[in-house]
């Protein structure tokens, strides 16, 4: 701790120089307060405040002391409502770090410390230098960090703080400080600050301490940056990510900035600078609000050094990207490149491992925090930034085509408290974005909560979540396919996870499998609902053209409780949409067949899904066309005598395409254009030769495409009618 | 002590009703407030503290057809009461007429004994265990919705189905711990 040890006035090369200015800053802005003051008639109360606490003698007494009571009071009613200026920030920390009217009030002012817009990174240095002297106690100090970790984001340029790398460095040998100062690094570590010596330090503390999560975290950036250095291996991934210590500040800080977004800015009477303060409505803490791409460093000193940096906040075109590609510096803030197009561009081809921890870092941090640990119960969720923050997560995932590791596992965490109402759409978007699970995992990440919220829903919720489920294997397959035609046969989905082509098949069959059960138990409990019906068609849609579409050698059939209500499905549209499916499905089976010819490769597509396509097929031809059902053998056998009994006259053709329920009015409508003399309709006169082939036209007319392919594909027609 | 019985009394036509247990109180009553809203069904909510159930009402009392416990997390003593009520349940009941429903899951200051303990006590007893968002009228009124769901088929108004059949593909699964280290390897 020698190293740390400077008072706020020695030469010192960073902290001095922050020190004066941010003196400076302190006198211009009561300066400039003044000057406001003369303008309006009353006195500022706050103005008198601030240049009470910027002027009191050390050593002030502060109990019955009724002065500083009433302009502590002032400040603290201030910053609760509309949040302090930034040179009311620096003067209030500046008189708490020094500890002038002893703990008490340090601990006081640092709890209503709250910004409107930013934080001067020359109060926080500043305050840094007084953590050094070492007078605080430690429950303060973690205070102070706390604060510093919960204000990061508003701190307005950071490399003053990343100068001072090493004094905060120092703090991680104190137990109870570790954890926060290891968050504050974490934040701040940029290459150059990776050391051995460091290392060292951090890896006897994780000897000494065990596995800490804060101590894993930091470590695994430095391995990002400096692998030769950090010989540990991160083998099962850290659990969680810094702990969710933002103190009391967060909850004010999210009211003031709701409220200072409706308020004309010249409301706040000590803020100068008008420019931030336009930005000061994207400046918000709240995670759900992008940060603004502003660059770490923002002196130009550094373009001096040896190391050539250019922020990307510097970046105005893309001319300017592909120039300076590989001496772009990464913004402070990683959350911020979500809401740049550029940024993307870059994070798009860039190699570089440590922009993708660190985005993923942030949005794990950002999205557990928002809707996993919520402070307030959940009260303001499902909030318009809620919903914007999540659709530009999505669009960016569409835009960079991969899903983000930290978006996924959050999904998982959320899907098992999700009440399947909050946030509906984003969540079922987000799901079907996310990337191939292990057909091992499926069950237990997937379907376990999906399960229970998909029986226990309205029947709209079903539908939402098979079409989500839907977009899911499309999104997957098109992976498959576009992997498949750049590397011959290992498919490498997910950086983190080689996938083989028999584990992606595996997957594949799996969440089929998956859908085929809440299909089947759906329709059921919803009695074979047609909305549900037709979602759940839309998915067979997909699965029945794997082979040809994909090329995944997989050919998985409709299950019987979804083949038999859509085939008896009172709307001729679940009819026609099966027939196509079941033309695709021929389709299929016949390429894989010619393909195992051509090729003689054996093709994993056993004689079982053929025979059960026969089966559905003979059926369904049987039933549509031949007036044939209720055979013995079929699927659906009921005994003669019951057949009988129930008085249905010529029970066996009741399923014909002029019996149908779905078709039986386009059949008695046909009757009358044919027959617009006759009064009583006879359909079974449809069934001759030659109206039966203008039955067929005539249907064919009304756009039942699907099943005009399937019947001229299976039947000929030129033979006979029924 | 009067133990509550599924099948002592004959059910009325197109009828569901439903018994929520909470110990705060406040839930129940925006929930109810949703839920006699519906059509389909005549449904009857009746509001407990705790159970048992006054003696005094029991010739009054419609036949419950399903018991909902509504938890609400943050508060230790809302689920010991609710451990203490299932006492007076009768066995029947276990078999598909009962579902806990909890809020504040996503609270931060939730202990994770205390979810793990909600979680065990709903698998244990084979039932379901909900996730509801009450601070929010949409929250409120999905919960209700699917409360409802849940009623129509333990009432029998749901066809080709049973409260049985429901409950075991909706119950509860706490995971053992050697799929939950799977778990956190997989996705932390």
């Amino acid at each position: 701790m020698a190293a740390t040890l400077i008072p706020p006035d020695l030469n010192s090369s960073s902290s001095t120089d922050s020190s004066s200015t941010s003196n400076r800053s302190i006198s211009r802005s009561l300066r400039v307060a003044e000057k406001a003051k003369k303008g309006i008639k009353a006195e500022d109360p706050i103005v008198a405040a601030l240049k009470y606490f910027s002027k009191v003698q050390k050593g002030t007494p502060c109990r019955g002391n009724d002065e500083f009571e009433n302009n502590l009071v002032t400040v603290e009613r201030v910053a609760y409502s509309k949040g302090l200026s930034p040179e009311a920030i620096s003067v209030m920390l500046e008189f708490a770090m020094s500890l002038r009217m002893g703990t008490v009030p340090c601990v006081r002012v640092l709890k209503c410390l709250l910004p409107s817009t930013v934080v001067p990174h020359q109060a926080v240095v500043r305050a840094v230098v007084w953590l050094c002297v070492g007078k605080l106690s430690i429950a303060t100090q973690v205070l102070f960090i706390k604060w510093v970790l919960t204000v990061f984001d508003m701190i307005d340029a950071k490399d003053n703080l990343r100068a001072i790398y090493g004094f905060l460095f120092s703090f991680v040998t104190e137990e109870n400080l570790c954890p926060y100062v290891c968050h504050l690094l974490y934040l701040l570590t940029r290459k150059e600050c990776v050391r051995l010596f460091r290392v060292r330090k951090l890896l006897e503390l994780h000897s000494k301490l065990g596995k800490q999560p804060y101590l894993l975290h930091l470590l695994s950036l430095y391995k990002v940056f400096c692998p030769e250095l950090v010989t540990l291996s991160f083998n099962s991934r850290i659990r969680a990510g810094f702990g969710n210590h933002n103190g009391p500040w967060k909850l004010a800080l999210n009211a003031i900035q709701k409220r200072t977004a409706v308020l004309v800015p010249s409301d706040l009477p000590l803020a100068l600078q008008t420019q931030e303060k336009a930005g000061s409505r994207k400046r918000k803490l709240g995670h759900l609000d992008l940060p603004v791409l502003t660059a770490v460093v923002q002196s130009q000193k550094q373009t001096s050094l040896s190391q050539m940096v250019v922020p990307l906040a510097q970046i105005q075109s893309f001319v300017q990207l592909l120039e300076n590609l590989h001496l772009i510096e990464l913004p402070a803030q990683m959350g911020s490149l979500l809401g740049s197009s550029l940024a993307l561009h870059y994070l798009d081809c860039v190699q570089d491992e440590s922009a993708f921890l660190r985005i993923n870092f942030w949005l794990g941090h950002s999205l557990h925090e928002e809707f996993l640990f919520c402070g307030h119960g959940g009260a303001s969720q499902g909030s318009d930034e809620a919903v914007q923050f999540l659709e530009r997560l999505m669009s960016t995932q569409d835009f960079l085509q991969e899903g983000f590791s930290s978006v996924e596992a959050f999904l998982y965490k959320f899907l098992n408290v999700w009440d399947g109402s909050l946030l509906r759409p984003q969540i079922l978007a987000l799901l079907s974005n996310v990337p191939v699970v292990p057909s091992t995992c499926i069950s237990r990440l997937l379907s376990e909560p999906l399960e229970q919220l998909f029986f226990t829903s309205k029947v709209f919720f079903k539908c939402g979540l098979i079409e989500s489920l839907n977009g899911m294997l499309v999104k997957w397959l098109t992976w498959h396919s576009v992997y498949a035609l750049e590397d011959g046969r290992n498919v490498d989905l997910d950086t983190s996870m080689n996938v083989s082509r028999s584990g992606f098949m595996l997957s594949v069959g799996e969440l089929v499998r998956f859908v085929g059960r809440l299909a089947t138990l759906g329709l059921q409990l919803e009695g074979c609902h047609s909305l549900l019906l037709s979602f759940i068609l839309d998915f067979y849609d997909t699965v029945c053209d794997i082979f040809q579409k994909y090329g995944l050698p997989l050919v998985v059939m409709i299950p019987r409780s979804v083949f038999y209500p859509a085939l008896f499905a009172f709307d001729p549209i679940s009819v026609d949409r099966l027939a196509k499916i079941m033309n695709r499905y021929k389709i299929n089976l016949t390429a894989a067949k010619k393909q195992e010819k051509i090729t003689g490769k054996a093709f994993h597509i056993s004689l079982k899904t053929y025979q059960e396509f026969n089966h559905y097929l003979a059926f369904m031809v049987n039933c549509l066309w031949n007036s044939r059902i209720f055979q013995p053998g079929d699927d659906i056998e009921l005994s003669e005598e019951l057949l009988h009994e129930s008085g249905v006259p010529q029970y066996w053709a009741s399923f014909s395409l002029t019996n149908h329920p779905a078709f039986h009015c386009y059949a008695i409508d046909f009757h009358h254009k044919c027959w617009p003399e006759r009064r009583d309709v006879d359909l079974k006169s449809i069934q001759h030769l030659q109206q039966w082939g203008w039955y067929l036209e005539y249907l064919f007319t009304q756009g039942f495409d699907g099943l005009r392919q399937f019947i001229q594909s299976n039947i000929k027609t030129s033979s006979r009618g029924p | 002590m009067s133990v509550l019985r599924p099948l002592s009394k004959l059910p009325d036509i197109n009828a569901a009703s439903v018994l929520l247990v909470e110990n705060e109180e406040d839930f129940q009553q925006k929930l109810a407030g949703v839920m006699v809203k519906e059509k389909s069904v005549m449904v009857k909510v009746r509001l407990a503290k705790s159970l048992p159930l006054p003696a005094k009402n029991e010739p009054n009392r419609p036949r419950i057809d399903l018991v909902v416990f509504l938890i609400n997390l943050m508060s230790e003593l809302s689920l010991q009461s609710a451990e203490a009520s299932l006492k007076h349940l009768g066995q029947g009941y276990f078999l598909g007429k009962v579902c806990f429903m909890v809020t504040n899951a996503r609270h931060a200051a939730l202990p994770a004994e205390r979810m793990v303990a909600v979680r065990k006590l709903a698998s244990g007893l084979r039932c379901p265990l909900l996730y509801a968002e009450d601070q929010t009228p949409d929250g409120v009124t999905n919960a209700a919705e699917r409360l409802l769901v849940i009623l129509r088929v333990a009432a029998g108004c749901v066809p080709m189905t049973t409260a049985l059949f429901l409950s075991n593909l909706t119950s509860c699964i706490v995971p053992t711990e050697e799929e939950e280290q799977q778990n956190l390897d997989f996705d932390a």
